[in-house]
């Protein structure tokens, strides 16, 4: 769905710092942050958060694992909850490190966002941030949102691409996590980009087993799930197209406090997102939710074959 | 806190709110069918029990005991253990406002059946009457405001409890917090929460209400505790 | 549903963490819930006006969904233990200041009186006879503080704390029964054995009490 260029990843890559360097400079939330090219220090060690869905503890975890093997003493606290309360714990100081992903980020922070290539994206996120909060470059994994209807309702309503859903209006039930309602990659944006208006908005899961439940149980007919998620293939579900580009480019990002971020934090993470693909990533989440491995387990496991830490 | 309350005000008396599939009546008629239903289950299930032990004195312990058993269920473990195995429907819902509620009625109900003065049940029996006429003429009508108190504590549990009907994809005033705390919306939370806590005070007075009434005549002839 | 005995063996660790930290929240909240009560509940007993407030104020805040509780207090002290402390130690407050009200209205009159004829001061009057006599209902008030609580800690799981709840938000979002069954038991044998514990202080604390029913 959404193109990655090197181009775009080589240009951000070398963009992010210099636009970081004059943020940190400038204010940092808690006063301890210096100025400087890297603004922060990781000394103390910092705390990462993870949002209530296991792709994003097993993110945290990978981050804990390459920052330890640099070094850095870590703290993961998973599951906490949506990214409307992990952003603000990140500007309190409670949490000083997320992983994030790009263009929902962007859209959270600037709902009119109109960046969809992934450099423009970095830097609209880098000018759209908060003071005290930068992003580090991208990594090469992504995680889109996915519009998914099951194979039968694709097939009753003539289905293929988000822009069919309009032919449906007032009739089809979606069902996604809570916030989606209120967000631009949700139900806002599918009203204003391909102008669908649903009969009913299902308050469920982030591609977990409420809308997973309820798309199989046909209580929704579309279901917002996460395009990493080994179900979609497993059921034969639908993923439509997005011709509007509605959804933008979802690569990962790690979001991080001024105060804390060195160099020693960049280069680790860094390494992280060049080694660590779309496909790693989709098997990583199919071994903690179909296998039942720990999500930690799971990330030292992938970090040590990978060269990324020789933690067991 | 003041703009908080103040943007409360307007989310309240909102027409918009108030109408639809996802209005504030619609989430009020879920969340009190939720609660009463829950409530008549647990009362059917409950009083039985509550009775029985109360009037044969057997398994006193069990219902003495079980209110702290009830207090102990942690609900939230509870509904995802009958989610995980009933997948999605309204059993986990029901089975754990139900298991929350039965508890309190038993012990009330049984601690009002051993609050009746024995010589009154002597008494009954010394003019002739059966074990069941002792049971329900006397025991049960004599017993009947402890039973009350504690249909009205669990009334109450229920009421804020069903709030977790949300978590498990259904509606109640709990949408409202759940959604809230996922948008991190405080005026949306702050309100399901007001309305919760009216809904549980209004049944309460309710109650009490029809409870002063029934009893309004009758003469103490409980043991002075 | 199937039970996974291997997963409970490599979690030990992680288990014991959880359990701990799970039982260092209710207990925290139950402290401080005393702190908090014992000078209410004596300012309630002796201030009637006050007392119907307190204790209305009290009821009302039972009525509200503890999830609630938990989310309204993020902006006041955000993703933190404090904020589940605090939301927990409202709870406990209800319980707590209504026994002790009720423990120290039990205490006779002429008990009072006596103190005074003897010449006592009434905060020694309060320290050495009222909250002595008034000591078992308050315990079964810190009883049900206490069982309460640790049932409570698992709804902090919704922001990110909880101890052993997290083990309930973990299994629902990997459809895997065995942490929430693991969780389940583990909360109510804390409660059980808390509670136990608690009756063991009682009659420690009221000896007078233990020669009262060994007599009866």
């Amino acid at each position: 769905m959404n193109r990655r260029t090197l181009l775009g990843g080589l240009f951000a890559a070398a963009a992010v710092p210099a636009v970081a360097a004059c943020s940190g400079g400038i204010t940092s939330l808690d006063g301890q942050g210096s100025g400087g090219s890297g603004g922060g220090s990781s000394k103390g060690g910092l705390t990462i958060g993870t949002a209530n869905f296991t792709e994003n503890q097993v993110l945290g975890y990978l981050y804990a694992a390459v920052l330890e093997a640099a070094g850095v003493r870590t703290t993961v606290r998973a599951n906490l909850g949506t990214r409307e309360i992990l952003i603000p714990a990140l500007k309190g100081g409670d949490l000083d490190l997320l992983p994030e992903y790009q263009g929902a980020l962007l859209h959270y922070l600037d709902a009119k966002a109109t960046a969809t290539e992934e450099g423009a994206m970095q830097n609209a996120l880098a000018l759209a941030l908060p003071a005290g909060l930068q992003i580090l470059p991208y990594g090469m994994a992504e995680d889109s949102d996915a519009f998914a209807v099951t194979r039968e309702t694709a097939e009753k309503y003539g289905l293929k691409s988000l822009a069919d859903l309009a032919r449906h209006d007032g009739k089809l039930v979606i069902g996604a996590a809570p916030e989606v309602k209120k967000r631009q990659v949700g139900a806002v944006g599918l009203k204003d980009v391909y102008g669908v208006e649903f009969k009913e908005f299902k308050s469920l899961d982030s591609s977990g087993p409420l809308v997973k439940g309820a798309l199989k149980k046909g209580d929704v007919d579309v279901a917002n799930l996460f395009t990493t998620d080994t179900d979609i293939a497993a059921n034969h579900w639908v993923v439509l197209t997005d011709p509007k580009n509605l959804v933008p480019g979802q690569h990962i990002v790690p979001l991080i406090a001024d105060r804390k971020a060195d160099s020693t934090v960049r280069k680790a993470l860094a390494r992280l997102g060049n080694v660590l693909t779309t496909e790693h990533l989709t098997e990583l989440n199919r071994l903690v939710d179909k296998d039942k491995k720990d999500p930690e387990d799971v990330a030292n496991d992938y970090a040590r074959r990978h060269g990324l830490s020789k933690k067991k | 806190m003041y703009e908080l309350f103040k943007d409360l005000g307007a989310w309240l008396v909102s027409g918009d709110q108030w109408g639809g599939a996802d209005g504030i009546a619609q989430r009020l008629a879920e969340h009190l069918q939720y609660s009463l239903l829950a409530t008549l289950i647990a009362a059917a299930i409950a009083l039985p029990v509550g009775l029985l032990i109360g009037h044969t004195g057997r398994g006193a312990f069990l219902a003495i005991n079980l209110s702290s058993f009830g207090r102990a269920l942690p609900t939230v473990g509870l509904v995802v253990l009958v989610f995980l195995a009933s997948g999605l429907s309204m059993w986990p819902v029901y089975i754990a406002l139900v298991a929350l509620a039965v508890p309190s009625i038993v012990t009330n109900t049984y601690a009002g059946m051993t609050a009746v003065d024995p010589e009154v049940k002597d008494a009954a029996r010394g003019q002739g009457m059966r074990a069941h006429q002792v049971l329900f003429q006397v025991e049960l009508p004599l017993a009947l405001p402890l039973i009350m108190t504690g249909l009205r504590l669990a009334l109450i549990q229920v009421v804020a409890t069903a709030t977790i009907a949300a978590y498990v994809s259904f509606g109640g005033l709990g949408r409202y917090v759940f959604d809230g705390l996922a948008q991190r919306d405080l005026v949306q939370v702050l309100g399901g929460a007001v309305l919760v806590a009216l809904v549980a005070v209004v049944l309460d007075l309710a109650l009490s209400g029809l409870q002063r009434l029934l009893f309004r005549h009758r003469p103490s002839t409980l043991k002075s505790a | 549903m199937s039970f996974d005995w291997e997963w409970v063996g490599s979690h030990r660790d992680d288990l014991a963490t959880l359990t701990v930290s799970h039982l260092q929240a209710a207990l925290t909240a139950v402290l401080l819930g005393l702190l908090i009560s014992l000078p209410l509940a004596v300012l309630a007993h002796r201030v009637r006006p006050l007392r119907g407030f307190l204790l209305g104020l009290s009821n009302v805040l039972f009525t509200i969904p503890s999830i609630a509780v938990f989310v309204l207090l993020l902006p006041v002290s955000g993703l933190t233990r404090t904020t589940t402390v605090i939301g927990l130690t409202i709870y406990t407050l209800v319980v707590l200041l209504r026994n002790t009200v009720e423990g120290l209205d039990s205490v006779p009159q002429k008990t009072k009186e006596a103190a005074k004829a003897m010449g006592t001061r009434p905060l020694r009057t309060l320290l050495t006879v009222e909250l002595p006599l008034a000591l078992p209902v308050i315990m079964a008030g810190v009883r049900i503080a206490t069982v309460m609580s640790i049932s409570l800690v698992s709804v902090a799981t919704y922001i990110g704390d909880g101890g052993l709840g997290q083990l309930f938000t973990d299994g629902f979002q990997r459809n895997f029964p065995t942490p929430v069954i693991v969780g389940v038991v583990l909360t109510l044998l804390l409660a059980l054995v808390a509670d136990a514990l608690l009756v063991g202080v009682q009659r420690l604390l009221t000896p007078w009490a233990r020669t009262r029913t060994r007599k009866a």
